[in-house]
């Protein structure tokens, strides 16, 4: 399982007979905003996980970073591959101090510190925005890629292809980004030879958007929020485009391939989407109702159907109906009969704040007709 | 001209005997300083042994550290203004936030949690009790035209405000889990 807490995330091993808890990795920089991912297994035996990056929105700020802020104050992002910085810090208000302070953060800097223009950060193998490949045992730890932003999802097809899910960037605060969409990567050199991969792959967190263009292009111009600029002076190649490119917002989380032609849809990949925080994190109309449901991707084709859903998109409990919350998992039964959906609950959602309320939560079980279920 | 120079010069809080007597009644003030200060760490060093969760405590036991160099530059702001501190008030303030433990367990009998989190509770209040006396002085620095005064419990405040922060995310997060489930944590 993989730990989140303090600054560091943790890859450990939980023996359910014995009770006992092994930590099998414990330097994967943390202590801010997003999770981590996996750990899955591959059919090569490996260990596969991930690593959500510090900081919301390429660089720790206030806006999405209070409370970690005030549990880590000096956690920040660490780079896969040596990077040189444009120096362009971002300015912004400092919620630790007791009246309004203005101060200046750098990207992978801590809260408060800003970065030279020409400086160089040193990757390292423990960074964040990251996917890696270990043994079982959390030995010979090989990084893959990194610059995702949030692989929470992590799924492999029969053939043994890594599959990430990864969230977009934010239309709000200091480095504001619009309608940058979710999207779906192929981790490829989890294809290659294990122990292999000289490279990592960058698939573009802080700078690119899941559209392969930068996050100062005018596509991407916030309407709330001040406009982002360009953190790397050198950027690696870019690995993508993605695979499948999602509505933005739509906060695609856990995954899983069909493996079952009894339950149908085999080889495609069934994707939970908690759904949007807006109007916290978009002033847009249209992104009030993106995710909510399951859906089914094709990675073949880059296309999608809905799988799961209520009627009138959206939570059941902003109609007061019954019906699905906010998907945040699914998982197919050992023989692929069953897909089961952890439906995380109620959270409400105003332009100022976001609540979460427990025991509201359910997990469904979805299982095809009798007659066509052989 | 002439009535010009025959005029004697006033000077309005700047003569002597009243700057002495300002100097007093601030003294009087940092004595309460030290007193919530003294007061909190020692209610912070005994909470860090109670707590059992290593997140917290390792944020427990820094910032018990930190509340030590508080302490002693509560004590220097005395020197900026020539004047001692107060040994009685001091001590006095140790055996306030042994008073604080006391109510913090009958609270936590009377509301129904469990462990030490009614004392974290009581850290969270005091921290703010004596960051809030900090900030007096901060004034009283700029009142009295002290920059060292300012600079000493600029950073203080500052410090403190952040560990409020932290201490309300604990208390918010832990207090209702021991509540509920009845566990120390």
């Amino acid at each position: 399982m993989a730990l989140k807490g303090g600054y560091h995330m943790q890859i450990a091993k939980y023996n359910l007979a014995s009770g006992e808890l092994k930590i099998l990795i414990d330097q994967l920089p943390s202590g801010g905003w997003h999770e981590p991912g996996g750990p899955i297994f591959g059919p090569d035996g490996m260990m596969y996980f991930g690593n959500g990056s510090v900081s919301q929105q390429g660089v720790t700020l206030p806006a999405g970073f209070t409370v970690d802020l005030a549990k880590h104050p000096n956690a920040h992002d660490v780079p896969g591959q040596d990077v040189t910085l444009t120096g362009n810090n971002v300015r912004s208000r400092d919620p630790r101090l007791p009246y309004p302070y203005m101060i200046e953060t750098g990207a992978f800097k801590p809260f408060g510190t800003p970065a030279e223009k020409g400086e160089v950060v040193k990757g390292e193998l423990f960074c964040n925005s990251a996917v890696w490949r270990s043994r079982p045992d959390g030995t010979d730890v090989e990084l893959l890629a990194w610059g995702v932003r949030n692989p929470f999802g992590m799924a492999m097809n029969e053939a043994g292809e890594l599959y990430v899910s990864d969230n977009d960037f934010e239309e709000k605060g200091e480095r504001a980004v619009a309608n940058d969409p979710d999207r779906i990567w192929h981790i490829q050199n989890a294809s290659l030879p294990f122990g292999s991969v000289k490279t990592p792959a960058w698939y573009g967190f802080p700078d690119i958007c899941g559209d392969g263009l930068p996050v100062n292009h005018e596509s991407h111009l916030p309407s709330r929020g001040k406009a982002a600029e360009l953190l790397l002076e050198n950027p690696p190649e870019w690995a993508g485009p993605a695979v499948f490119l999602e509505q933005p917002h739509s906060c695609m989380c856990k995954m899983d391939f069909s493996r079952s032609d009894a339950f149908g849809h085999k080889g495609e990949l069934f994707v939970a989407e908690w759904g949007t925080l807006a109007p916290l994190n978009s002033p847009r109309p249209e992104d009030l109702d993106h995710g909510f449901r399951v859906i089914r991707v094709n990675v073949e084709k880059g296309t999608a159907e809905p799988f799961m859903h209520n009627r009138k998109m959206g939570p059941a409990s902003t109609y007061g109906t019954g019906g699905i919350e906010r998907p945040v998992s699914c998982k197919f039964s050992p023989d692929g009969k069953a897909l089961y959906v952890l439906d995380f609950g109620v959270a409400t959602v105003t332009s100022g704040n976001m609540l979460a309320f427990a025991h509201t939560g359910v997990l469904w079980k979805v299982t095809r007709k009798e007659e066509n279920n052989g | 001209m002439a009535n010009a120079t025959q005029t004697p010069t006033i000077l309005i809080e700047l003569d002597q005997e009243t700057r002495n007597r300002q100097l007093d009644r601030a003294k009087s003030w940092l004595d309460n300083v030290l007193l919530t200060q003294a007061s909190h760490r020692k209610l912070l060093e005994d909470t860090v042994e109670k707590i059992e969760e290593p997140h917290i405590k390792q944020y427990l036991a820094e910032m018990a550290l930190q509340a030590e160099q508080h302490e002693e530059k509560a004590r220097e702001l005395f020197s900026l203004i020539d004047r001692e501190p107060s040994d009685i008030r001091q001590m006095l303030g140790q055996v306030m936030g042994k008073a604080r433990q006391a109510l913090g367990d009958f609270i936590a009998v009377a509301g129904g949690a469990k462990g030490p989190w009614q004392d974290l509770h009581q850290v969270y209040l005091s921290n703010y009790n004596s960051m809030g006396a900090f900030a007096v002085a901060e004034q009283l620095g700029l009142a009295l035209g002290i920059p060292r005064m300012v600079d000493i419990t600029f950073g203080v405040v500052a410090e403190k405000s952040t560990s409020q922060l932290l201490l309300q995310e604990a208390v918010l997060e832990m207090c209702s889990m021991s509540i509920l489930y009845k566990e120390s944590f």
